[in-house]
């Protein structure tokens, strides 16, 4: 569906030229999420915008169903949708429906077949009583809403999202993953860069990790997570432990990490090591035992070196 | 194309229909700048002015009207939208972008027919100038109209590279005001018969007087000049234009403000 190949791009700057994008590729086929990770500076706008045709690349190319943007630019341009980061995407003296209309006659949707889409699509985030209303008098999630909106009413295959939750309440970005996730449903192809992993580990099937404008990470999240995740088992206890807890777990490799809590590293023992600690724990009351499973900020951490989000 | 005339149409109406305070007290202060030149130079000069050098100055301020539709309304829009974050979705469409411009430039123009139409009657009225229509008259209608296209497009270039041209370009247009009801294109030498050629609208409006003023006349080489002003302000506007595109994708500032 989307493919990136061998994007790099450098900028002049007064100090002298900067490589934003170093030779970054990847693919995302129709019905997935691509999570696109990294710090700021990092060149995930740059590769968005590079992949919208708003940049142009100094080397590689973005092919859409096998079309390159650099030869067919009109038609690759005419597949791709999308909702940029800090802009408004709209004009806030038009209204929500004379939005949606201007955007799809501009990428030749016919007049008829726009307004059915648009009613549909307002209908799908809850805005058609609000189709009437000056973008302006939207509250900053409606905005957004409209945005994806905006961005879908020529059907495209594929969605390029640069941040579509920042900045919105809870409630909001509920409604935006939700819509996104349909849409990958839907069979839509999504590009996402977002700051806030919880998101991205939720929405994304793939995750990719750039930084200094390079891949460093890709895979799916699932394997990500598990490949970063460690062999740890935590038991958390209903009670305090007992006093000859010390004697009981001789031999085992166990640190007590409070009242109540211990940590297995079962290493080279693997399952046997879990068995033959519960065993000696026995009878005293396990609240839980839960193996350590990581999460995309653990990632992200371990590969960038740097947090991110709020 | 339809889709592009449609999309920027209904956008124009909108925005004249929807804030018509607005288009009203534009078109009233167009008139009144004018009413303050007219009666100052006469309060100045303690005599009436008029003959054939009013009526090239209402004609030339006429066509003013319509240059500045044309560039301000370029100027802005891409300052604008460059700051309110739709310049980009607007270069994502799947048209090339001269062609986004071009029609914005002509709608910007179309807006203001009416307007333009209502200060040139106000204008006459007020000066006592007569025009004798006649149809040949359309012809560098037309042109003026052309013109401005090209100097709108030209303009919108280097609000792609520079984005806050708002300030400089007022600068220009008030100089523009100045060489368009200047006599450049009737002055005797070929100096400035090459002046008129270059100078946007300079031959035009000498054109135009001469064919709806009863007495003057229209040279040859005042439709020479006219034609080619027009060919060359349009071939820079879509040249500098489409050069001033390629070189913000590649210098990755078309959102930058």
């Amino acid at each position: 569906m989307l493919r990136v190949q061998d994007l790099t791009k450098s900028f002049q700057t007064r100090t002298g030229r900067i490589a934003a994008v170093r030779g970054i590729s990847f693919e995302v086929q129709a019905g997935e999420v691509l999570a696109f990770l990294g710090p700021n500076g990092a060149g995930k706008t740059t590769t968005i915008k590079m992949t919208a045709g708003l940049v142009r690349p100094d080397h590689g190319d973005v092919l859409v169903d096998g079309r390159s943007l650099a030869s067919h630019h009109d038609w690759v341009t005419a597949r791709i949708g999308a909702v940029l980061e800090g802009s408004r995407n709209l004009y806030w003296r038009l209204t929500v429906m004379e939005n949606l209309l201007y955007w799809a006659a501009m990428r030749r949707v016919p007049g008829r077949l726009s307004r059915e889409r648009a009613s549909h699509l307002l209908d799908r985030v809850d805005l058609l009583a609000r189709a009437h209303n000056t973008v302006q008098t939207l509250s900053r999630g409606m905005q957004q809403k409209v945005a994806l909106c905006q961005a879908l009413m020529h059907h495209p295959p594929v969605l390029l999202l640069d941040e579509p939750t920042l900045g919105l309440d809870y409630e909001s970005s509920e409604s935006i993953k939700e819509m996104v996730r349909e849409l990958a449903h839907d069979g839509i192809a999504v590009l996402l860069t977002t700051h806030q992993l919880d998101i991205a580990q939720e929405l994304a099937d793939r995750v990719a990790i750039v930084r200094d404008g390079q891949v460093v990470l890709e895979g799916q999240t699932a394997a990500v997570l598990d490949r970063f995740s460690r062999p740890l088992v935590q038991v958390v206890a209903a009670e305090p432990w007992p006093a000859d807890l010390d004697q009981r777990l001789l031999g085992l490799p166990v640190t007590v990490t409070g009242p109540d809590t211990l940590e297995l590293l079962p290493g080279d023992l693997g399952e046997r090591a879990l068995y033959a600690l519960l065993a000696r724990l026995a009878p005293h009351p396990l609240a839980r035992v839960e193996r350590h499973q990581a999460d995309l900020a653990q990632v992200f951490l371990e590969v960038v070196g740097t947090r991110v989000g709020p | 194309m339809r889709w592009l005339v449609i999309a920027e149409w209904r956008r124009m109406v909108v925005g004249l229909v929807r804030y018509p305070i607005d288009t009203i007290a534009s078109t009233l202060t167009l008139f009144l700048v004018f009413a303050g030149l007219f009666y100052g130079a006469r309060y100045i000069t303690s005599s009436p002015i008029g003959g054939g050098r009013l009526s090239t100055v209402v004609l030339g301020y006429t066509v003013w009207i319509v240059m500045m539709a044309a560039t301000g309304d370029m100027a802005w829009s891409v300052q604008n939208e460059a700051q309110n974050g739709t310049l980009e979705q607007v270069m994502m469409v799947p048209w090339n972008a001269v062609w986004v411009f071009f029609v914005r430039a002509v709608m910007a123009i179309v807006g203001m027919l009416v307007p333009v139409g209502a200060v040139l009657v106000a204008l006459l009225a007020m000066t006592h100038v007569h025009l004798a229509w006649r149809s040949a008259a359309l012809v560098p209608m037309a042109m003026v109209i052309g013109t401005a296209w090209g100097l709108g497009l030209l303009v919108a270039g280097v609000a792609l590279l520079l984005k806050r041209v708002g300030q400089v370009l007022q600068i220009v247009q008030f100089l523009l005001l100045f060489v368009i009801v200047s006599p450049v294109a009737v002055l005797p030498g070929i100096g400035w018969h090459l002046a008129a050629m270059a100078i946007p609208f300079a031959a035009q409006v000498f054109l135009l007087h001469g064919l709806l003023t009863s007495g003057a006349t229209a040279t040859i080489w005042l439709w020479v000049e006219s034609l080619f002003n027009l060919l060359f302000m349009l071939a820079s506007g879509i040249l500098l234009f489409m050069g001033a595109d390629r070189l913000a994708r590649r210098q990755g500032i078309l959102g930058h403000y």
